[in-house]
């Protein structure tokens, strides 16, 4: 079909494959001369590994560890601190140390028990706020400060009427994305080809040519159709391509490995869980002065992606809001527990959760409405970012909370609601809102230096087009909208335009699909190379159109100063969520979820409407459903149900609206809308519960536990 | 051996008792709709319909079927119900990552087989056993909804 | 090192009466607790370290009807047959429809919950509250035994090996009482308990005749205790304040639960009492 206004739906490309079940994804594929790996990992969180025994393996049972590793011992991310088999420190539980394989799984399980590690076991730091109290250098794995200068902060602080400090922490979040992480290396004497649920294509490649020290055309990356990732495959999968392309070299097989649901949510990596302080300055009138913002993030036992996790933490810590008066410095921060990584929202939805939090208890304190305080604080196109960067484009904010405060009647509700919590005393209902933003793209100056994406379109002689990027459809539609995008531009039909699983041997590197990128940076080039494409058009020609990033230079970021433009553009969002809470159980009901949000341009309403559900179920349940423990160093709910993601029975209609807004660097105007969604849910969660009961929490997920304990201290006070 | 019909034909299998049903399907009958999100029952991934009824078939030794009829993905997709299934979870855009898709399809067929035009709740409740994480599920709601007005009854 | 599997799989009760006296087996109903519980992991099956018994098809575990004014269900009714059931009380149907989700309901049985005997398991507080009894039966003959004798401690069950709980049988359970359960989770399907509560009353001339309390997932096993249940017996509806306070102070003694990776013993208590608070300070109870 032609497509009349690019944000009309249309039926996606891999609809049939995936409802009939057929599409395979990794755990469905077999191959010849194939056998599974299984890994055993360290049950400890911190010590040296003294003496390794393996049981008598059978014939055709193999052992594969750090010394078949033709490279270096580690997994090329970002440092060099997270190895591929750990054979010297094991620094958190769950640690792979050496992989067994062979053809039956089973017996694999049964050699795994068999396997004898020694240890000599040395104290652990178990939580953030161990580490935090050690103040030791050793344990900082990234740090950042940025912003005013304290002594005119201090200065200000003289003349401060108040000053509030608060305390705020969020918790783990865990994907559970559907599928289990799986990758498979089938050998070849003369190419490894590595294939599984991945987001990052080249991130993969890149790994093995350092784990295998070898040429560039001695290893192949395919992207099998992936399950879900929402960042846990983003670096994740990196370690196990290393595992299986260094165990099929070693054993001259092709090797199969795929995590249970226990293990994945037991090893793999997590959000970060965070510690948020806030030191604010306030006049007579409740009225922000300054602000002081210090982030901890647990990094776990190596720093993966945690030094960008916290760049986009404190780039975002000052919310959606002009403060006057603004500091921030911000820590990652080593702890033996499982490596943190990639979720959906990169640090957002902690600073957003944790200002949104502290604003809120403002307006508490200057006896405002949240929304009017924050409101006040809104800032404007023109404006500087905190890091003296600027919001060069129109914000449609303004227009976003009016249109909802009327969809939803929240002046009405509110009032309503207050009157009926004195009558009701076990039922009490409560409305909250959030206001955020996400900037769209790879933080700073990444995509300009690091990963200067390039873009290929081929033409064959019977005038199919095909995309050639390095971008994964993980459930997120790309294999669609950027069909669209192609297909638009050459006023082709959407059918015609074909866009195959990426493989290295096929697609330049278009850089990973994270930081909500793809359809604004990616698609922007497609687009770009598809009126190339179309003024060169010959038909019945093969023909090839390739086409780089050029970086728009505005002000330019420097990561050292922590100052410039972080983001080409930001996308824009408001929540209004309406919440029952039983005070009998402390459990929570949703009642009412609106959603205003604001991506330049939607390249299509059904896929941005899934988006919006899907990470705006998330972000709701990372406010008050999802909790997972760490204790002394082991992850304690190793099952869904343990975990609790919510269920259909959890969640409720979900009402929105996208305003349109076009980027002039966007395909067809849009931006990022990947993480946006999810950043609002749990500060609209948390306002809401705080409106219901009239208490202030400092953490999420606001749990039944924490609302009963709250209502108990509550009840002391007053009885 | 045991003997049970899988999707319409008689089969066989000389796997042990204990063996579970999902293992079976994938592994020796190379029937890959049917998948493992969880192995604990927790998911619905692994859904297939044992004598018509919706069950996880990862909590299934294949001993307790001897005889039995079952059915999973691949057997339904010639059906009425799910041609509509299929068009309306289109339209309404219920699917993204597709890994919960055929659990869901068969809960879907499941619900609207005993109860052909269910209330929203209904629906949720039918598919409270099938976890998916990319929708939030209510555009898979909607689906099944469409389904229910366009089968009316199927 | 691959061991091998005995399975068995009678046409006949009695046929599997005889080989559980010949052999300690592993029975396997619907086998929803056992498989997780044996689970080992993707791919194999999972290790049940006994020669297994399936017994979920036998049709003489699976009537339900009433005898005199006792309501008798069979061991292997899945749940959702017993929701489709007449004969089975409204009350139960309620506690059976926060059981997991329809997939897990079209297989789990009410007699492989009991057996199970999870601290956390979703019958057992009603069961408790309606005095059930457990027929046994053996080559040897049949036994009945209270199921509050039966569950001794968390999945310990006083059954001898060559003995099968057949039926589950509610005394009197047809007649004007009211029934409540709750059963508080992390989510609103899937869920195991963190508390439940059941509670049971029978009301004649607005005076208390019986009244009945089991509280689960707060200990090893249900908690319930008859001594705090005579404390009310006689008394007048609605309950006066002070009567109240007392049996929540009496259970607050009693009620020991424990911090786990899904809830805390703070919580679990407090809820705990909540809900028998609740119950207690109803104005009327109307029968169900």
């Amino acid at each position: 079909m032609n497509l009349k206004d690019i944000s009309t739906s249309v039926p996606k490309k891999d609809h049939k494959g995936k409802v009939s079940g057929q599409l395979p994804y990794i755990s469905d594929v077999k191959v010849e001369n194939m056998v599974y790996g299984v890994l055993y990992r360290s049950p400890i969180a911190y010590g040296k590994i003294i003496s390794i025994q393996l049981p008598n393996l059978p014939e055709g049972y193999e052992a594969v560890g750090a010394e078949h590793i033709p490279g270096p011992n580690y997994v090329k991310i970002i440092k060099e601190d997270q190895p591929i088999f750990a054979n010297e420190w094991v620094n958190y539980i769950g640690e792979p140390i050496l992989m067994l394989t062979g053809k039956d799984l089973d017996i694999l399980y049964s050699l795994l028990n068999e396997v004898k590690v020694e240890f000599e076991e040395h104290q652990a730091i178990y939580t953030l706020d161990e580490a935090i109290k050690q103040k030791s250098v050793s344990l900082v794995l990234a740090s950042y400060e940025f912003g005013e200068s304290l002594e005119n902060i201090s200065a200000i602080e003289q003349g401060a009427h108040q000053i509030i400090e608060e305390e705020y922490d969020t918790g783990y979040q865990e994907h559970v994305y559907l599928e289990p992480q799986g990758m498979l290396a089938v050998y070849k004497d003369d190419e490894i080809v590595v294939q599984g649920s991945m987001q990052c294509l080249y991130y993969i490649k890149n790994a093995l040519l350092s784990a295998l020290a070898c040429g560039d055309d001695e290893v192949r990356v395919v992207q099998s159709p992936t399950g879900g990732g929402f960042g846990g495959k983003e670096d994740y999968p990196s370690m196990m391509a290393c595992h299986v392309a260094v165990a099929a070299r070693a054993v001259k097989k092709s090797v199969m490995l795929v995590f249970d649901r226990s293990e994945d949510m037991l090893v793999t990596t997590k959000r970060h869980p965070a510690k948020l302080k806030y030191r604010t300055a306030l006049d007579k009138e409740g009225n922000i002065l300054s602000m002081c913002v210090d982030i901890f993030l647990d990094g776990g036992a190596n720093v993966g992606l945690s030094s960008v996790v916290l760049q986009r933490a404190l780039l975002n810590s000052a919310g959606v809001y002009k403060i006057p008066h603004f500091h921030a410095k911000g820590y990652v921060l080593k702890t033996n527990t499982v490596p943190n990584g990639a979720f959906r929202g990169f640090g957002a939805p902690q600073s957003f959760a944790g200002i949104e939090s502290h604003i809120g208890h403002l307006s508490k304190l200057a006896k405002i409405d949240p929304l009017e305080y924050k409101r006040k604080y809104l800032v404007k196109q023109g404006d500087p970012t905190i890091t003296k960067g600027k919001f060069r484009d129109p914000i449609l904010v303004e227009d976003m909370i009016e249109d909802v405060l009327n969809v939803s009647e929240y002046k009405k509700k509110k009032e309503d609601f207050q009157r009926l919590n004195q009558q009701n005393q076990r039922y009490k209902k409560g409305i909250g809102t959030s206001l955020f933003l996400h900037g769209c793209g790879f933080t700073g100056s990444g995509e300009r230096d690091h990963i200067k994406a390039k873009v290929k379109l081929v033409k064959s002689k019977d005038d199919q087009v095909s995309l050639k990027i390095s971008n994964s459809d993980m459930g997120q539609g790309i294999l669609t909208t950027l069909c669209k995008i192609v297909a638009k531009e050459l006023n082709l039909p959407f059918e015609d335009i074909l866009y195959p699983y990426p493989d290295t041997k096929e697609v330049p590197d278009s850089g990973p699909t994270v930081a909500s990128r793809t359809t604004m940076i990616v698609g922007k080039l497609l687009e770009r190379a598809a009126k190339k494409l179309k003024n060169q058009w010959q038909t019945g020609v093969e023909q090839e159109v390739v086409e780089h990033y050029v970086h728009r230079e505005m002000i330019p970021w420097d990561e050292k100063t922590f100052t410039g433009d972080a983001y080409p553009a930001y996308s824009w969002g408001v929540n209004i969520v309406e919440v029952e809470v039983d005070t009998l159980t402390g459990n929570l009901k949703l009642e009412k979820v609106y959603g205003n949000y604001e991506v330049g341009k939607v390249i299509d309403e059904r896929i941005m409407k899934g988006q919006i559900d899907g990470g705006l179920a998330q972000g709701l349940a990372y406010g008050y459903l999802e909790k997972m423990t760490s204790k002394q160093g082991r992850i304690q709910q190793k099952s869904i149900s343990d975990y609790g993601p919510p269920t259909s029975l959890d969640i409720v209609s979900i009402e929105s609206k996208v305003f349109d807004n076009p980027y002039a660097d966007g395909p067809y105007g849009a931006k990022g809308a990947g993480e946006l969604t999810l950043i609002g849910g749990a500060p609209a969660v948390q306002a809401a519960i705080e409106d219901a009961l009239h208490t202030s929490f400092q953490q999420i997920p606001i749990t039944p536990e924490v609302i009963i304990e709250s209502l108990w201290m509550k009840e002391g006070e007053e009885g | 051996m045991i003997k049970f019909t899988l999707n319409g034909r008689t089969v066989e299998t000389d796997a042990p008792a204990t063996a579970r049903l999902l293992d079976l399907l994938r592994d020796e009958f190379e029937l890959i709709g049917t998948k493992e999100g969880c192995g604990e029952g927790e998911c619905g991934a692994c859904s297939v319909f044992v004598n018509n009824l919706l069950q996880n078939s990862c909590l299934i030794p294949i001993g307790s079927i001897v005889g039995a009829d079952i059915q999973t993905i691949e057997g339904i997709i010639e059906t009425e119900q799910f041609k509509i299934l299929d068009e309306s979870y289109s339209i309404a855009g219920g699917v993204q990552c597709g890994y919960c898709i055929p659990g869901m399809i068969m809960a879907s067929a499941a619900l609207l087989s005993e109860n052909p035009h269910p209330s929203e709740a209904e629906i949720r409740e039918g598919i409270s056993g099938n976890l998916c994480r990319c929708t939030g599920y209510n555009m898979i709601v909607e689906a099944i909804n469409l389904a229910a007005k366009k089968g009316d009854g199927l | 090192m691959i061991e091998k599997i005995t399975a068995y799989r009678f046409e006949r009760l009695d046929e599997t009466l005889s080989q559980l006296n010949r052999e300690d087996c592993a029975i396997i109903a619907g086998g929803t607790d056992v498989m997780v519980l044996h689970k080992s992991r993707r791919g194999v099956p999972p290790k049940i370290p006994k020669p297994i018994v399936f017994i979920n098809h036998l049709s003489e575990l699976k009537q339900v009807y009433q005898h005199h004014k006792d309501l008798h269900i069979g061991a292997c009714c899945t749940y959702s047959e017993l929701l489709e059931n007449p004969l089975i009380p409204f009350a139960l149907k309620n506690a059976i429809k926060t059981i997991a989700a329809p997939a897990i309901r079209n297989r789990g049985t009410l007699g492989g919950n009991i057996c199970n005997a999870s601290p956390a398991g979703d019958m057992l507080p009603l069961l408790y509250v309606y005095n059930a009894k457990l027929l046994l039966r053996s080559v040897n003959g049949d036994r009945m035994v209270a199921i509050s004798d039966f569950i001794q401690g968390p999945r310990q069950v006083q059954r001898f090996h060559n003995e099968m709980v057949t039926e589950i049988i509610l005394p009197f359970v047809l007649g004007d009482s009211h029934v409540v359960f709750d059963k508080v989770g992390n989510r609103n399907a899937d869920a195991i308990a963190k508390v439940s509560f059941a509670g049971f009353v029978r009301i004649s001339k607005d005076r208390i005749d019986d009244i009945r309390f089991a509280f689960g997932a707060v200990g090893p096993t249900m908690v319930r205790s008859i001594d705090i249940e005579k404390k009310l017996v006689g008394k007048t509806i609605p309950l006066a304040d002070a009567d109240i306070a007392e049996i929540v102070a009496a259970f607050d003694k009693i009620i020991r639960p424990i911090d786990d990776q899904r809830s805390t013993a703070a919580y679990r208590k407090t809820v705990a009492l909540h809900l028998l608070r609740y119950f207690l300070s109803m104005k009327q109870y109307q029968p169900n």
